[in-house]
């Protein structure tokens, strides 16, 4: 849950990047951390807990402070998750106190037993903190769609948006930083969205 | 849904002078209060030379980490994750079911004095934030002024890339 100092005006929020192993997720960070325009001093340092290999081991971490909207300092965390099966635990302690997701899927046609598998485990593990995506500001990015062999958009709305309520979904290669900005700045206006939903004045 | 948790003023400085008391009493180098999903609440102390917003992410998830491995070996007692430096040494402390107290102190100090001390900054620091939830929902926040057709520009790419 984010948190709001109304003492120094600053409102804080978490977004996790979730999806299947080697979709992206760390990918997208690093293009935010290399590419953002910010003040001097306003972007943190990328803390990556990753193995030898370059995998995500914990999470990734990349503290931003936005550009002030409306005398709210607004402070972004950026986290994502190992997308290994086996760091299922990881994935469930990195998602507390989540407030927003980017669901970052490989759009290549042999990944889609795992971005299904993926979005499931997603479900599953948001249960675990009594939480579900409906009461969460989540979209879809679609990456890799640079590769040969990606699936089409279609086909990956039919099985990752398919619900009553369709979110917001981008076509990505992070790796060229192409639908990088455009994701982040989606979930920004959903979370939001949403906090001025929250916080509007309750009346009798 | 719950309404948004918020700090006004008087909470902020409740917490600072927990804090200051605390530091003060065991000339521990930084105190930081943070949230278990890995926000920064509240520090005081040297924050020069310490990256503040990194470590609160970082003792959250090690200590969420090993508070779960000791549920893997029957410990349901567990509140503290204690690191031991050869410069500076670090001591995580539940408050309660959302946050957190982090201390660094110099090596040299012993952890006794740490744990001693920070009994009751856990317990002063537990009030003042159940305070601040259980706060009446009226005086919500107003984020109304939020221009929302700004929001595609919160984050921007450098020019010329």
């Amino acid at each position: 849950m984010a948190i709001i100092n109304q003492a120094t005006k600053e409102l804080q929020v978490k977004v996790v990047y979730y999806g299947p192993a080697m979709g992206g997720k760390t990918t997208n960070l690093v293009q935010v951390h290399d590419h953002v325009q910010t003040a001097a001093g306003n972007k943190g340092k990328l803390v990556s807990l990753a193995t030898s290999s370059d995998r995500t081991l914990f999470f990734d971490f990349l503290p931003i402070e936005a550009m002030t909207i409306k005398g709210f300092k607004t402070k972004f965390q950026l986290y994502t998750v190992p997308g290994q099966v086996i760091y299922n635990t990881t994935r469930q302690l990195v998602l507390r106190g989540v407030d927003g997701i980017v669901f970052v899927a490989d759009s290549q046609y042999e990944k889609m037993p795992e971005n299904v598998e993926s979005f499931q485990n997603l479900m599953d593990n948001l249960a675990t903190l009594k939480l579900n995506l409906t009461e969460i500001p989540y979209i879809l990015q679609y990456n890799k769609r640079d590769l040969p062999n990606s699936a089409p958009l279609e086909y990956m709305e039919f099985l990752l948006n398919n619900r009553e309520l369709q979110v917001p979904s981008f076509s990505a290669s992070a790796h060229k930083c192409e639908g990088v900005f455009e994701s982040l700045n989606m979930i920004t206006r959903l979370l939001l969205q949403k906090f001025i939903n929250q916080s509007a004045p309750q009346h009798a | 849904m719950a309404t948004l948790p918020q700090l006004i003023e008087e909470d902020v400085q409740h917490l600072d002078k927990s804090l200051r008391e605390f530091i003060s009493q065991t000339d521990a180098t930084a105190a930081l209060i943070i949230d278990k999903g890995g926000f920064l609440i509240a520090h005081h102390g040297d924050d020069s030379q310490f990256d503040m917003t990194t470590i609160g992410a970082l003792a959250s998830g090690a200590f969420m980490a090993n508070q779960t491995i000791a549920g893997l070996v029957n410990e349901s007692n567990f509140n503290s994750v204690y690191q031991q430096g050869e410069k500076y040494s670090m001591l995580v402390v539940n408050v309660d079911e959302y946050c957190l107290i982090i201390t660094i102190f110099d090596a040299a100090i012993g952890v006794g004095v740490m744990k001693y001390y920070v009994a009751g900054t856990i317990k002063q620091v537990a009030e003042a934030l159940a305070t601040a939830r259980n706060r009446n929902p009226d005086g919500g926040v107003d984020l109304s002024m939020l221009n929302l057709a700004d929001t595609q520009s919160v984050f921007r790419k450098r020019e010329g890339e």
